[in-house]
């Protein structure tokens, strides 16, 4: 029965048909295969862990970024409050800087005023003098036209000049 | 909903498929059968043997006479000849120089086989053909050194890139078999043995799968063949052997058992040294008996339909039906077994290599000297 006793020609072709499947395959293919299916399956090893690792990372720094954010917050109003409070700060001394300064230019003007009031009534009255000695020297250039009014001015007063003594 | 509709136009085709091959096959084959029926009768051993051995030519689907010729080398009595084996498909004498070759008749005991006639003795020369197996022999080779070479090329281009469709399903069939076989059974050695296991794997599962295509470029029936088999088991033989480290033949001609057992009489290492040999012979048959019995029963399977269609028309009907779903049922049985035979192979090759690679248990200095002889080995390799 040729099926269970093997022929010479097949053994023969067998032995050469795979020992060149072998070789070739040996030489050219199985290195490159395995070598890149066990590289992509340490690939995806460490793809994985670093997936891991990248997605806590992520996690920590939305984390961080949230922490940031609402301090970022907190830093803000109170900022906005700090500078409310200067503001008030600010217009409050402005407006005493301002009252002071009106104080001292109102004083000023006042003094001013006062000075002047007095120079006025100085001159008024160095005026009203010099009009009045004018006034009393024509008088009495008019009333020492006549010696007997003179004697009598003279002796009236030296009554008085008696009188007082 | 839409998925379902595809599913019963498939089925629906089917039937119908199936019904009309319940009306004409019979009536082919009953026509075959008158037209025949004086001359030859339907003999279903020789159909069968006819299909699962070898022959010097390559049959043509629906043509009985003609075939496809492939070369007949041959070394007869005054050295190499070489002709097609049209000149002697059907039985004619050819002359190629000195000599005259035809294939031997039935009768013969060399039936079917190109002999060398001298004297009027039939005389088999060194056949070293290419028969229909060896030309599906190298066909296979072709397609899985192509299908190799293709996929490290793809590998070597795109490094680090998962190839897919074809060549992803042939890099799974790979990684399946290194991850899940080589390297659990042979641990660090497998990258070693690796490279001789996967070729065994493919090749054998692409010859299986070839033996299922019933036309021309397969429908070799060559796992069922025992010359195929018994080539690869003395391969996995080889290996086995010639890697071994020193635990392995210690074991063998000095095992670990009481003296009386060993010494006078070698009675231990006689049944090891029976036990090398046993296990590719169990090698070579699994595969063979395997892929043979597969082909077998479906070939008897499609006889069916002839024989009952010889005794009466209708009960050929019935058996196209019955066989014709049988026989695909058995194909689809044998597509798994293509590839479970294949696993098998690689798996007990496997097992052998790597009990032939184990260190001994105890004994911490013979393991380092061991190693140390393994180490030599390995830089030798």
């Amino acid at each position: 029965m040729e099926l269970f006793t093997p022929d010479f020609g097949l053994i023969f072709w067998m032995f050469i048909a795979f020992g060149i499947l072998f070789l070739i395959l040996w030489r050219f293919a199985w290195p490159m295969i395995l070598k890149s299916v066990d590289q992509r399956a340490d690939l995806i090893d460490k793809g994985v862990e670093y997936a891991q690792a990248a997605q806590e990372q992520l996690a920590n720094a939305r984390r961080d970024a949230e922490n940031y954010i609402s301090e970022a917050r907190r830093e803000q109003a109170q900022i906005l409050r700090d500078a409310d409070k200067m503001k008030t700060q600010i217009v409050e001394q402005a407006r005493v800087a301002a009252q002071a300064e009106a104080q001292k230019v109102m004083d000023n003007a006042r003094l001013q005023i006062q000075q002047q009031q007095k120079e006025a009534e100085q001159q008024f009255r160095n005026r009203v003098s010099d009009f009045a000695l004018q006034i009393a020297g024509r008088i009495v250039q008019n009333q020492m036209k006549q010696d007997k009014a003179q004697q009598q001015l003279v002796d009236s007063m030296l009554d008085e000049i008696e009188k007082n003594n | 909903m839409r998925l379902l509709i595809p599913a019963m136009t498939k089925i629906r085709l089917i039937l119908i498929s199936l019904l009309l091959a319940v009306f004409a096959l019979p009536a082919a084959a009953s026509d075959a059968g008158t037209a025949d029926s004086g001359s030859t009768k339907i003999d279903p051993k020789a159909i069968i043997f006819e299909h699962l051995g070898d022959g010097y030519g390559w049959e043509v689907p629906f043509d009985h006479h003609h075939r496809i010729p492939l070369p007949v080398i041959v070394y007869a009595s005054d050295g190499f000849h070489c002709f097609s084996s049209s000149h002697i498909t059907h039985g004619e004498t050819y002359a190629d120089g000195g000599c005259t070759f035809r294939i031997a008749p039935e009768d013969s005991k060399y039936k079917g086989k190109v002999v060398e006639i001298v004297d009027g003795e039939e005389v088999r020369p060194w056949d070293f053909s290419i028969t229909k197996n060896v030309c599906a022999l190298f066909i296979t080779v072709l397609i899985v050194v192509g299908v190799f070479l293709w996929l490290a090329a793809f590998l070597r281009r795109h490094p680090y890139k998962a190839p897919r469709k074809g060549l992803g399903a042939v890099e799974a069939c790979v990684t399946f078999v290194y991850d899940g076989v080589i390297k659990p059974i042979l641990g660090p050695q497998a990258k070693r043995f690796a490279p001789y296991l996967l070729s065994v794997f493919f090749f054998i599962l692409v010859m299986n799968l070839m033996g299922l295509i019933v036309i021309f470029p397969g429908g070799a029936n060559l796992t069922g063949n025992i010359a195929v088999t018994l080539v690869l088991s003395i391969c996995t033989f080889l290996v086995t052997n010639i890697f071994a480290n020193r635990h392995y033949w210690k074991e063998i001609f000095w095992p670990d058992v009481p003296l009386w057992l060993k010494f006078p009489i070698p009675i231990m290492p006689v049944i090891e040294i029976f036990g090398m040999f046993t296990k590719p012979a169990a090698l070579t048959v699994r595969l063979f008996a395997n892929m043979m019995g597969g082909h077998m029963i479906v070939i008897t399977l499609t006889l069916l339909i002839f024989i009952f269609s010889a005794i009466a028309p209708v009960a050929g009907g019935a058996a196209t039906v019955v066989s014709l779903i049988f026989s695909i049922f058995m194909l689809l049985i044998d597509t798994l077994v293509s590839f479970i035979q294949a696993y098998v192979f690689t798996m007990l090759s496997a097992i052998f290599i790597g009990m032939a690679q184990e260190q001994p248990h105890e004994a911490h200095g013979h393991e380092t000297a061991a190693e140390i002889g393994k180490q030599i080995e390995e830089t030798l390799v």
